[in-house]
């Protein structure tokens, strides 16, 4: 029973980080309505920009975070003009966008290149004490993975009142909720798609630098999480928002539980299952609506 | 008398050119030789002072005249530390490039996946991988290795941890061809110290948080916690026990504690730190030639594929062939006990040459293998890290 209330407890902890980059990739999804995988590589990139400010420029942790937004969101906007945008725009009426997806997977390797060509392929460790667990009883509960937690409820907080309470929010959601109605009535694609991309980009890199502060850095970052990124955003519906963190909380609790059960390295795999069978249940995902 | 050139000479001079051409040509032509390595990837660590140091030595064997005559050309490839990526890269080097061997393979997984590649192709793969199924493998005499076996290591493990006084071992282990097996035989030498194995987790290395693993193992409350991890893994492992509370010893292999991943954590966290690795010879010519290569003390297995090169080019030489099938049939003769002892390529190839048998010790030891390509004996160094600093226990 403790062994239970322990996994819900690691997987709560572990969803709530694995979240924020699940929203960045659900956000470009129902933006602009494909899927870019390249989200691993701007939550590598943004790890990245938060170790220099951190440790180079001795700014703390904490604050440090806006550097891996910057670096994040800079990374994805980058990418999205140099490559992804030409590629949808080509794209037939209809059309599954398959190449910009398969070109952002390209753009994952290229950016994981970069990290690899600036920094070296040497983990290396944000300049932050690490700290004993808490017990609660019999319960134990990280520090460092409750702050995670808390920051990363702090910035769906932030961008759930950027969507609701900003012009470029509204705008955006009217982009996604019906993209030539949008059009029809002046808005620019092009601009908001920016917005988007940096929005998503910088949300990618925040988490990328909250899975460093409880890991270490090095250029696989964002690979080694993006197929949970991916399996949370499908299970709560592409392009919904409260679907990436339902999702989100899904897959880490999922994977901390199926441990009771099974080998701990098969957990990946009963992760999976469960989203089979979330799918097979409801297609669309938990929250979808438009049958993607 | 008619002097000059008939019509008949001038055909059949004709005919003959193409025929001394290539040969002509070949005598000057690189011997292709391939690396493999983990440029990228787990081995990320290793892969580019291994490259570096098979550059270095392939340019002495040819700046010495090469190799019976004609230049080494050295191709390197990226194995990224994957099975999938290590297939396509040997297959370019055998097939592309024809290679006669391909040195440095670096994880098990990979060496596993490429070398029915190599002796199918009957190429010769030399490696620095550990697990004992390799060299069980039906490789025909294709495979030699230069880092001693799992077997051997789990035993000197075994060993050692009695030997620090710890009756219990907990194991947590990256899913490799020899996690169970190092496992299973750990077990078995430390029950004769009197010491007790008390669980094994083999762990999905491609996760960010061992968090539930790592509370199985502490809830086992061990005198030692044994990681069986590679670099990145190893990191996240040591901040998640140190997180759970555990203030005990732990032991892992040395090509997991690089001092990179000592240096990205905090001190806390990784004092007390206990490592392994099979131990180049540090008093060998080879040895310190590998450190002016590199700059810093090397590791194992730059030392190991600077023999690989030297191998390889030394049994051609030995066998007055430059094929692969030379350096298999070579490979045992160029240590004769009772031959000129060398401890470089550039002296081994000129004994030969000069009609002498010999005996090459190179960077990591002496190269002696078994029937099946084992390295025969090797000494092992035990490092402990304090106030974030690696430092030698032993070598023995």
């Amino acid at each position: 029973m403790i062994a239970l209330a322990q996994a819900i407890v690691n997987g709560l902890l572990a969803g709530a980080t694995l979240a924020v980059p699940a929203i960045a990739f659900t956000t470009i999804f129902a933006v602009l309505r494909f899927a870019n995988f390249a989200v691993a590589g701007f939550a590598t990139l943004g790890a990245y920009g938060g170790w220099v400010e951190n440790t180079a420029l001795g700014v703390p942790a904490v604050p440090a975070l806006a550097g891996a937004c910057l670096a994040g969101g800079v990374a994805a906007v980058a990418v999205d003009d140099a490559a992804l945008r030409g590629l949808r725009r080509r794209l037939r009426p209809g059309e599954a966008a398959l190449a910009p997806a398969i070109a952002s997977v390209a753009a994952t390797l290229l950016l994981e290149n970069v990290a690899r060509f600036l920094f070296g392929n040497d983990p290396r460790g944000y300049n932050l004490p690490v700290y004993r667990d808490w017990h609660l009883g019999a319960l134990a509960v990280g520090p460092q993975q409750l702050a995670d937690a808390a920051i990363a409820l702090v910035a769906m907080a932030a961008l759930f009142l950027f969507l609701g309470f900003t012009r470029a929010g509204r705008t955006m959601r009217a982009v996604a909720d019906n993209p030539g109605l949008a059009a029809l009535k002046g808005i620019d694609a092009v601009r908001v798609g920016r917005i988007a991309t940096f929005a998503a980009g910088a949300l990618a890199g925040l988490g990328g630098m909250l899975i460093g502060f409880d890991t270490s850095l090095d250029p696989l970052l964002g690979f080694r999480v993006m197929l949970s990124v991916f399996a949370a955003a499908v299970v709560g519906g592409l392009g919904s928002i409260p679907g990436a963190v339902a999702g989100a909380f899904i897959v880490g609790v999922g994977e901390e539980m199926a441990t009771l059960v099974v080998d701990p390295a098969y957990r990946t795999a009963v992760g999976f299952a469960a989203i089979l069978v979330v799918l097979s249940l409801r297609p669309a995902g938990l929250f979808g609506v438009r049958g993607t | 008398m008619k002097h000059g050139l008939t019509r008949r000479a001038a055909l059949l001079g004709g005919l003959a050119l193409p025929a001394v051409a290539p040969s002509l040509a070949r005598a000057a032509e690189p011997i292709p030789i391939g690396t493999l390595l983990p440029l990228t990837g787990a081995g990320g660590a290793y892969g580019p002072s291994m490259a570096k140091v098979a550059k270095a030595v392939t340019d002495e064997i040819n700046a010495g005249g090469g190799v019976l005559g004609r230049p080494l050309g050295l191709f390197t490839e990226d194995d990224e530390t994957n099975p999938d990526s290590g297939v396509k890269a040997a297959h370019k080097l055998i097939d592309i490039n024809h290679v006669v061997a391909i040195c440095g393979t670096w994880a098990s997984a990979v060496t596993t996946a490429v070398a029915p590649v190599c002796w199918q192709s009957k190429t010769m793969l030399f490696t620095v991988s550990g697990a004992d199924s390799i060299t069980k493998l039906p490789h025909h005499g294709y495979i030699i290795r230069t880092q001693p076996n799992s077997h051997l290591q789990a035993l000197r493990v075994a060993d050692f941890i009695a030997a620090r006084g710890a009756k219990s071992f907990f194991s947590l282990s990256a899913q490799t061809p020899f996690a169970h097996d190092v496992y299973t035989q750990m077990t078995a030498e430390f029950a004769k110290k009197g010491g007790k194995a008390l669980g094994d987790i083999i762990y999905d290395a491609s996760k960010t948080s061992f968090r539930t693993e790592v509370e199985k193992a502490v809830a086992a409350k061990p005198d030692l916690i044994f990681l069986n991890a590679y670099a990145p893994d190893l990191g996240i492992l040591l901040r998640n026990i140190y997180q759970a509370g555990f203030s005990g010893p732990r032991f892992t292999p040395g090509y997991a504690a690089t001092p990179k991943v000592i240096a990205s954590l905090p001190k806390p966290v990784t004092d007390g730190l206990l490592s392994y690795a099979p131990s180049p010879d540090p008093g060998s010519p080879g040895y310190k030639r590998v450190k002016e290569i590199l700059g810093v003390e090397p590791d194992p297995y730059s030392c190991q594929v600077y023999d690989h090169v030297s191998l390889a080019a030394l049994a051609m030489a030995q066998g007055k062939a430059a094929t692969s099938q030379a350096i298999h049939d070579n490979v045992r003769a160029v240590g004769d006990e009772k031959g000129v002892p060398v401890t470089d390529a550039v002296a081994g190839l000129k004994a030969i040459a000069a009609g002498h048998a010999i005996n090459y010790s190179g960077a990591s030891g002496p190269c002696k293998f078994d029937a099946i390509g084992d390295i025969l004996g090797c000494k092992f160094r035990f490092d402990l890290v304090k106030n974030g600093k690696s430092t030698l226990l032993s070598i023995s």
